[in-house]
């Protein structure tokens, strides 16, 4: 028999917001993160997409990541620290420090045996490994310059050498680094999992947490995604800009981002982002008095078998995961209140997305794009947009989707936050390779 | 290696980052401190103190240096070695 699982705890660190409430109070009042890139990368190449959304200023020894953690892992794992910590602060599982010189920790009332952690996250280490690449290839560069009595200062715009090499080189770009550091920091010795499905990474982590849950490996779990992109010379900035998939310029950048808009032109990458929720076994909840915030009803899992890089236009898999993701929830399309779309701003997956839930849902499901005021967090999207699900259904209101002024379809889009019947809800996350992974999550009911 | 002086102005800073890497008290800490034998490095706390001795110093050290740096006495002496070489130039 299959358990029922909830989610008792939030934490998020994302471009406008640096913990859940500030994310969620600048959601709220439409406020998101839109930058210039940072001017060196120009030196590099000239990119098509000269804008970003950078995270904010986080004081990383008050949220106790330590100067040497700080030179020792990767930025995505870091902010996955910071979510998790944050996540089971407010599931009332406050992390108890166990070793001191290690910074590890313990959480009360929980079985390590019997708690699993499920990271998703599209890229890993890359923004470490691209650093320590950088010392590999230039420093000989550099030293090189020196012999021909030319000064490195000379070339100091390119030949940008990173200080050392990383002993901890391989540690910090490894994708599994999050969810295994994850494990050793919070002494949790169950199922530990990382999900690389590009930008469904965080959709799906949190739906094999539930699975598991669900069907007894696990009592409870971390789960979520994390994504770190901003290397020191653009190159995974680049990558995207060449695929030609990113915002173009516009004279008000803060309007380039638009999900769902007939003006739109692409998405707003990201610097990073993270979320990670608790997911517990209801009872286990129920025991400990643990706040509920949403029941994960379902998840589903399809592939495109169709291309690399592009969606299917037919959304035959996309269509077939909603209603597998339904079925399994047993619930009708008509009973979902809102639904927390993929929602890029590229021309393709909007337009094929509206059309997929019109076709399905009609045009009564309150909808709106998360990615509207965060940009794209890649494998951490999934994840904060589950997040953003939850508590839309927790507070009853939801956030606007940014800058949508002429909808690609008349569907029943979020354009200001009220109070909202969010009874039952969709998120769904699509992915670079044809990964597609939705969740159903409901209201908590006794 | 120059010999080194407990007042040297090194010391105090080279002490504060074995006590931040390797969470010993800094009454603990000597110039003779082995830093394996005596504060309990092992080689994973070893490659973290040099990490951090080079962030803090602004002093790459190498692979081969490195390995004669055994006690907190070896790793002021390097430093100041490399500051006097610098202030020489």
């Amino acid at each position: 028999m299959k358990r029922r699982v909830v989610i008792t705890g939030i934490g998020v660190v994302a471009p406008n917001g640096a913990t859940t409430e500030e994310f969620w109070d600048n959601s709220i009042a439409a406020r998101s993160s839109v930058q210039h890139i940072p001017e060196h990368w120009l030196n590099y190449w000239q990119p098509q997409s000269r804008l970003w959304a950078s995270l904010p200023t986080i004081d990383f020894d008050a949220r106790g990541i330590t100067r040497i953690e700080r030179m020792q892992l990767d930025k995505s794992t870091i902010l996955a620290i910071l979510s998790a910590q944050e996540a089971l602060t407010n599931a009332r599982l406050p992390p108890k420090l166990t070793d001191e010189k290690k910074n590890l920790f313990s959480i009360e009332g929980f079985s390590g045996d019997r708690t699993g952690i499920f990271m998703g996250t599209g890229i890993g280490g890359i923004s470490s490994f691209a650093q320590n690449e950088g010392n590999h290839i230039l420093s000989p560069c550099s030293t090189l310059l020196q012999k021909k009595s030319l000064s490195p200062n000379d070339f100091s715009e390119v030949v940008h050498a990173p200080a050392r090499f990383n002993p901890f080189a391989v540690s910090m770009a490894m994708p599994n680094s999050c969810s295994a550091i994850l494990g050793i920091r919070f002494s949790i010795t169950g199922p530990n999992r990382t999900l690389c499905n590009a930008c469904a990474s965080g959709t799906m982590a949190i739906g094999q947490a539930f699975e598991a849950i669900s069907h007894g490996t696990a009592d409870a779990a971390l789960a979520g995604g994390a994504e770190y992109v901003a290397d020191d010379y653009g190159g995974v900035f680049r990558g995207f800009d060449v695929a030609k998939t990113l915002v173009k310029q516009c004279a008000d950048p803060q309007t380039a981002n638009r999900p769902f808009d007939k003006k739109r032109s692409g998405f707003l990458f990201a610097e990073g982002g993270s979320a990670v929720l608790v997911l517990e076994e209801l009872s286990q909840a129920k025991d400990r008095g643990a706040p509920i915030i949403a029941e994960v009803l379902s998840h589903a899992e399809t592939f495109d078998a169709h291309s690399i890089m592009s969606i299917d236009a037919s959304a035959k898999q996309i269509r077939r995961m909603i209603l597998l993701a339904l079925e399994k929830a047993n619930v009708l399309p008509r009973e979902i209140d809102y639904i927390n779309a993929h929602g890029t701003s590229t021309e393709q997956n909007d337009e094929i997305e509206a059309n997929t839930i019109e076709s399905i849902f009609g045009t009564r499901p309150l909808i709106n794009a998360t990615k509207s005021l965060t940009g794209h967090t890649i494998g951490a999207a999934g994840a904060i947009e589950t997040a953003v699900t939850a508590l839309s259904i927790a507070r009853k209101t939801t956030h606007a989707c940014k800058n949508l002024d002429e909808p690609v379809r008349p569907l029943s889009f979020v354009t200001k936050p009220a109070m909202f019947d969010i009874r039952t809800a969709f998120t769904q996350s699509f992915a670079f390779g044809g990964h597609n992974a939705g969740l159903v999550l409901r209201e908590y009911r006794a | 290696m120059d010999s080194v002086q407990v007042q040297d102005p090194l010391y105090e800073k080279t002490v504060a980052v074995v006590c931040e890497v390797l969470k010993v008290k800094p009454e603990l800490v000597k110039l003779e401190s082995h830093i394996k034998n005596d504060l309990g490095a092992d080689s994973l706390d070893t490659v973290s103190l040099l990490m951090s001795l080079e962030d803090v110093f602004k002093e790459p050290i190498s692979d081969e240096t490195a390995l004669t740096l055994e006690t907190v006495g070896d790793v002021v002496a390097f430093i100041n070695s490399r500051k006097n070489q610098v202030a020489a130039v």
